[in-house]
């Protein structure tokens, strides 16, 4: 199983979620990941999906599926290697009185994480980074008992230069705000 | 006093709203329909209810510029949109309710995406404000229809009219056609436009640009591999008929010489008669086309998508070839069969553009193989078929006999089963456009609305539906409306009193243990009557070049029930996961 990032680029209306996933389902594709969210251009919504699927090809049919949707600007597929991302982790972990103490240099220092909220019997901590680095925090936490977890949807660029208007250069973009 | 004084001081009433005229603004459900008519559209297809009423309330004053047909059931005015763009080439047009009147759509947008059909399907919803509150009738059609629309949109509100009544014709007729279905509110329907209303028509939108003109290189690569073709075989798909590339090909196969065959939905693009076509393609196809397929060394795929019921187990089809693949849709490149040379675009510019590039060549001794296969499926089927021995009638006399009588001129439909495997056998269609039925859905019951409105896109050519004894029961309300539209449709029922097509594969592959196939029919010139349709039924071989006469003659409806044998099957036939080299003719 290889990891796919698809980044899908739509005009902001409603209902495109639905467009777009009801082509992965009926495909029986699990999304691992998913995040929305504007752009630099008013108007136009970001998608970026990560999947798992043994077959290159069966992405590759996906995507140009995808394009097809009639609000779809441009869909592309990448590969780990040709994107930089990160997720972000919120872990509420639990700071009893009389507890050993959470350390909170190794947390900054070596996890580069950091506390965001303070309560008497718990703190809250966020770590940005790849799945990878979150699991590694996440073990390292764990014995001080973690109450709630969570992981942000992936979030992606692509590594090569062009951008969005290079795909699509006739159209009169407006850059938001 | 004063009043009065005032009054006749200033200028004239009259002259004074003249001065101070706004434009007559119109409400949404007018807007509607001057968009349909904008788009001209000539007929409407519809059935009305709650959430439509105020657009019904806007056709009254418009009865003289656009036509409205009232069908019995929704899906009807699905099926007939569809014969209607079948025939014409232009966007069917349905009007009809929220709720059910919406879901009763369904299997007609389902019909019309697979088959690359364009349709607006105009749909009421409940008031905006009741939206999510389980109002009356209230269904969430948009949701419902994502996966088989080519577009979908709900309006609210009376300005968006216009300009989204545009993007819908567009959108469904541009690059692969298909269906687009427009949700709108009833309060959009009521309130009046804050504008006046003027319509432009959409040319492109940012977003969607569908690619006509095919790729230079893509071009040549393709023209390449066809020069140097040893074998090369072209198969006709239903492409070729939406983009009117009909003379195109024409020219492209004289040309080259290559021999052509036909998908179910290609059938008529190529006549008959023309010495390079070789036949129809796939599970009920010819010998030779089938067998060849595994032995040519170029396919070149026109506006076809490689549909199952073509390849049978794709790991064994045509892995000798190389693939030309020709098609409007990116997404069809690759999907089923690799393409070596795609080529991206209109089938009808593809060619022109082909055209200079392929040299003059002969094939005759390529063309001959497919003769000798002819042969033996002549002798071994389609004779026995033609001139049978057995006492009951079958229906390849039928449809022959119709063919002959029509001169393979007529617009022919038929339905789902093997009524309509024997008509894309039997029929010899000899003019472009001619052959309309469910394809990619299998739609029973298609055929009897399809064909009336088949008949209102082409009122100066014949129209004969083929319906088996099971389809014709799916929609037989219809009869209802070509009664009182009076549309000269003929209906010619092949009744054998059973569900044929999956008694056959019972009897095939489940040991003979038919399973809920059999049907206990009524009568149906009857019923026929009932409506007002006269008909008549043929139950002996010595009456049918009459009954189809005496058909043929009548300039209104027409029913003909022919009783055909009971338990006959259709041959050849490529079964389920076998290749199609491995054809079987018994």
């Amino acid at each position: 199983m290889t990891t796919y990032t698809i980044c899908v680029f739509t005009e902001n209306t409603i209902g495109i979620l639905n467009k777009i996933t009801t082509i992965l389902t009926r495909r029986r594709i699990n999304i691992d990941s998913l995040t929305v969210s504007e752009t630099e251009r008013k108007g136009i919504s970001r998608f970026t999906i990560v999947i798992r699927h043994e077959s290159r090809e069966a992405v590759e049919k996906l995507v140009r599926q995808i394009r097809k949707v009639i609000e779809v600007l441009a869909v592309f597929g990448y590969l780990n290697d040709d994107i930089a991302y990160n997720e972000i982790a919120l872990f509420k972990v639990s700071t009893p009185i009389g507890a050993k103490p959470i350390d909170i240099e190794t947390i900054n220092k070596v996890y580069k994480a950091w506390v965001v909220y303070w309560h008497l019997t718990y703190v809250i901590i966020q770590k940005t980074g790849t799945e990878k680095e979150i699991f590694e925090f996440f073990d390292y936490i764990k014995p001080h008992e973690i109450l709630e977890f969570v992981r942000s949807g992936r979030v992606a660029v692509s590594k090569s230069p062009q951008t969005l208007v290079d795909y699509l250069p006739e159209a009169e973009w407006e850059y938001y705000q | 006093m004063e009043f009065n004084e005032n009054q006749t001081e200033t200028v004239p009433v009259a002259e004074t709203v003249a001065a101070v005229a706004k434009p007559e603004l119109v409400n949404g459900s007018h807007a509607v329909i001057r968009s349909l008519i904008e788009e001209g559209v000539e007929t409407i297809f519809g059935y009305p209810g709650g959430a439509i009423m105020p657009v019904y309330d806007a056709i009254y004053d418009y009865q003289d510029q656009i036509d409205h047909i009232l069908v019995r059931h929704e899906q009807g005015a699905a099926h007939a949109a569809e014969g209607y763009a079948r025939v014409s080439g232009k966007v069917g047009v349905c009007l009809v309710t929220s709720g059910p009147g919406a879901t009763n759509l369904v299997t007609g947008i389902a019909d019309a995406i697979i088959d690359s059909t364009p349709l607006v399907c105009v749909v009421g919803q409940v008031a905006a404000h009741l939206l999510g509150t389980d109002a009356f009738q209230e269904t969430d059609v948009i949701g419902i229809t994502i996966p088989i629309t080519k577009w979908n949109y709900q309006i609210t509100r009376a300005d968006e009219i216009p300009e989204i009544m545009a993007k819908a014709f567009y959108i469904a007729k541009s690059g692969r056609p298909g269906p687009v279905l427009i949700d709108i509110t009833k309060n959009a329907q009521n309130e009046l436009m804050s504008r006046e209303f003027t319509y432009k028509k959409c040319e492109n939108l940012i977003s969607y640009r569908p690619r006509l003109s095919p790729k230079v290189e893509q071009v040549e690569a393709a023209a390449k591999l066809i020069n140097e073709a040893k074998k090369p075989f072209i198969f006709v798909g239903h492409g070729v008929r939406i983009s009117h590339a009909e003379n195109e090909l024409l020219q492209f196969i004289e040309k080259t010489d290559i021999p052509a065959a036909s998908t179910l939905l290609g059938l008529s693009s190529v006549s008959v008669d023309h010495p390079n076509y070789v036949g129809w393609l796939g599970m009920h196809g010819n010998y030779g086309t089938n067998v060849l397929t595994n032995q040519c060394d170029l396919i070149i795929a026109i506006g076809m998508r490689f549909d199952d019921r073509v390849t049978g187990d794709v790991n064994r089809y045509a892995k000798q070839a190389k693939v030309v693949h020709i098609e409007i849709d990116p997404a069809e490149i690759g999907k089923i069969v690799k393409a070596d040379a795609p080529v991206v675009g209109d089938a009808k510019l593809a060619l022109e553009m082909l055209l200079p590039l392929v040299k003059e060549n002969s094939h005759k001794e390529w063309i001959a193989e497919f003769k000798k296969f002819d042969a033996i499926e002549d002798e071994k089927i389609t004779q026995p078929e033609l001139a049978p021995t057995t006492e009951k009638i079958k229906m390849a006399e039928v449809i022959r006999t119709l063919s002959n009588k029509t001169n393979g001129e007529a617009v022919v439909l038929a339905d789902v089963g093997q009524h309509q495997m024997m008509t894309a056998r039997y029929y010899q269609f000899k003019k472009p456009g001619s052959f309309i039925t469910s394809g990619g859905l299998g739609t029973m019951g298609y055929a009897l609305p399809a064909a009336f409105g088949a008949k209102v896109g082409a009122p100066d050519r014949e129209v004969v539906a083929f319906i088996g004894d099971g389809c014709f029961q799916m929609t037989i309300q219809e009869l209802g409306t070509i009664a009182q539209s009076g549309l000269p449709v003929k209906i010619i029922i092949l009744n054998n009193n059973f569900l044929g097509m999956v008694r056959q594969w019972q009897q095939l592959f489940h040991q003979k243990r038919y399973s809920f196939v059999e049907l206990q029919n009524p009568d149906f010139i009857t019923i026929g009557k009932g409506f007002g349709i006269d008909g008549h039924t043929c139950s002996v071989r010595e009456d049918l070049n009459a009954s189809l006469d005496k058909m043929l003659a009548s300039d209104k409806p027409y029913l003909l029930e022919v009783i055909v044998e009971k338990e006959e099957n259709v041959f050849p036939m490529v079964p389920t996961g076998a290749c199609v080299s491995d054809i079987r003719l018994e």
